[in-house]
């Protein structure tokens, strides 16, 4: 009852942030939300099933594509376009996702990042239908949340539906599979788990996650371009991922506030501040494998042990 | 049409070579260590710059700069080996994490040093021609060839009959096994590390002069390094060679029947299919620890 009182009065807080907020911290709270959707959707698959996909904001770049091009060339509204997008992007993660579910460890690693730079190659040169690596223009913001502010709302919307998504996943006997194929997948399989239906249903739900994100990002940006899809980006969402702590539900949203807000805090040079991440990524793997918020639970436990 | 086709294979033979010290560097350290190094292309740039920092600040001499780029990265791999990737031992997950990390650290360093563009390694062998026939090509080209092929060679030689080198087959073989019989297994994962690293940065070094060197310039080499590994099979040698020249090759020819901006989906796509017909490669390595 506490907990769900302290959510409910987080959740509140959140949607009063533009009240007291500057348009610049706005900005930076819409890159946040958008940055921990898809980060919720990779922690579905590297946290709790223990697949570690390097290429998953391509599909993100799906979802952003079939968007705009619905918006903008079948001139569908935006809340179809959404829709369709999000199962496009679910449908390309199962399909592609049942190829590289087919290799295992590093192989599946290996197979994500070659898929993931495949797609990034057509959004890059398939130029009728992309526009090209400058980008596909004129894509418009949901209809009710052109402003900065109600479009917050609309990016926290998404973070908190991700989440509650991701939430409700774990909690189920679906979420307990994953985290039995993390364990032990052979132990899972001889339990009579059908863990490639799984994985290819999990490697799915994130795709479609990334896409959400995806299309929310390039409907506030207003245009889709090849650049925010790239290899580095996929590399980005992992760091997100395992600096927030890997298999914590809370994890991508400090993941993502620590990746997108704290830097422009710190007001550090873009370069310094990727070296700085990179840096923090390895002392995260050799020191907290449990991330940030493996840290902060830790500290909790700490205070409540000696405050007892 | 026959002198296109020989043009391509000539290009896609010196790209290769470039795949091919990549992915030799990276099957080293990986049949040694069990360790797959993301970060092995930002080694392979980290070679392009300090290749041109020596040739331009310490030497003008090209043959000395590589040597010397050589030497450097080496300990730098020696130190990521100790630093990084030993503690991590036994945890994929984690070492491949941790190499992200390095991959986002050196790329924005080699950026906050260097700055984003792209520098130049002015070298003659670049602007003289050599005639092949009626086609001519930059001496360059075929000094990455024939370099490569010496260090191939050169390789083999050394693995198989050197006393170093058949301790790093034995490791590769039987880690518990090689301990037994008194080989340093530790001083082995360093040695294939600086080994490797020094490779990649080879490849840096001599690919700088001819495409200019960036802070991205390894990604594309990292990855088309993999898929040689990949379709010569994991944990081959002879392997690595092999795939490594097939994918340079066909993504070289490719360009004659599809539009260029194709070619690295061109590599992918083979390297998916193979895996998908023949998982273990072509040369059919059962690697260490597979299933």
């Amino acid at each position: 009852m506490k907990r769900l009182v302290a959510l409910a009065a987080l959740v509140a807080a959140l949607y009063a942030v533009p009240a007291l907020a500057t348009p610049y911290l706005l900005h930076v709270m819409v890159l946040s939300c958008l940055y921990a959707i898809p980060a919720v959707g990779l922690n579905l698959m590297l946290g709790y099933t223990g697949l570690v996909s390097l290429g998953h904001i391509a599909f993100a770049g799906i979802g952003a594509y079939v968007a705009a091009w619905l918006m903008v060339d079948a001139r569908l509204g935006f809340w179809s376009a959404l829709a369709i997008a999000v199962a496009a992007s679910g449908l390309a993660g199962a399909l592609i996702g049942a190829i590289c579910l087919r290799f295992r460890s590093h192989f599946f690693m290996i197979v994500t990042l070659a898929f993931g730079l495949m797609l990034y190659s057509v959004m890059n040169n398939w130029d009728d239908v992309t526009r090209g690596a400058a980008g596909f223009p004129g894509i418009p913001r949901a209809p009710g949340f052109t402003t900065l502010e109600s479009f917050y709302r609309l990016a926290l919307s998404g973070a908190l539906l991700a989440f509650a998504i991701q939430w409700r996943v774990v909690r189920s006997d679906f979420g307990r599979i994953l985290l039995a194929l993390r364990q032990d997948e052979r132990l899972a399989l001889a339990k009579g788990v059908n863990a490639a239906l799984c994985k290819t249903a999990v490697f799915a739900l994130g795709s479609a996650l990334a896409g959400l994100g995806g299309v929310l990002l390039v409907s506030f940006l207003r245009v889709a371009a090849p650049a925010s899809f790239t290899l580095a980006e996929s590399i980005n969402a992992v760091l997100v991922v395992i600096v927030g702590g890997a298999g914590s539900l809370a994890g991508p949203a400090l993941g993502a506030l620590l990746f997108v807000a704290l830097p422009e805090y710190l007001r550090v040079a873009a370069e310094w501040r990727l070296v700085a991440f990179g840096v923090l990524l390895v002392l995260i793997t050799l020191f907290a494998p449990r991330g940030l918020a493996g840290l902060i639970a830790e500290g909790w436990r700490r205070v409540a042990r000696r405050s007892q | 049409m026959a002198a296109a086709l020989l043009e391509q294979v000539i290009n896609g033979a010196m790209t290769g070579s470039v795949y091919v010290l990549v992915a030799l560097g990276m099957v080293l350290i990986y049949g040694v260590m069990h360790v797959l190094n993301f970060a092995h292309g930002v080694l392979f740039m980290l070679g392009g710059y300090l290749c041109h920092f020596f040739l331009t600040r310490l030497t003008g001499n090209y043959a000395l700069a590589v040597l010397l780029t050589m030497a450097a990265l080496a300990v730098v791999g020696a130190m990521l080996e100790r630093g990084v990737f030993r503690p991590l031992q036994g945890n994929l997950r984690n070492q491949v994490i941790a190499s992200l990390g390095l991959i986002l650290a050196l790329e924005n360093l080699a950026v906050a040093l260097w700055g984003p563009n792209a520098l130049q390694i002015k070298v003659p062998a670049t602007e003289r021609l050599v005639a092949l026939g009626e086609l001519r090509f930059p001496l360059q080209h075929l000094l990455i060839i024939g370099v490569t092929a010496a260090v191939v060679a050169a390789m083999f030689v050394f693995l198989k009959w050197s006393k170093v080198g058949t301790a790093l087959r034995a490791t590769s073989q039987d880690r518990n096994a090689a301990r037994v019989v008194g080989i340093p297994v530790e001083r082995m994962d360093v040695a294939s590390f600086a080994l490797g690293t020094a490779l990649a940065a080879l490849g840096g070094a001599l690919v700088g002069p001819l495409f200019l060197v960036f802070p991205q310039m390894g990604d594309a080499p990292m990855v088309k390094g993999l898929a040689g590994i990949l379709l010569g099979g994991m944990g081959s040698v002879p392997g690595a060679v092999v795939g490594g020249l097939i994918i340079g090759i066909a993504e070289s020819v490719s360009t004659l029947f599809l539009p260029t901006d194709y070619r690295d989906s061109v590599a992918f796509a083979i390297m998916v299919l193979i895996l998908l017909a023949r998982p273990r490669g072509l040369f059919g390595v059962r690697a260490r620890g597979e299933p």
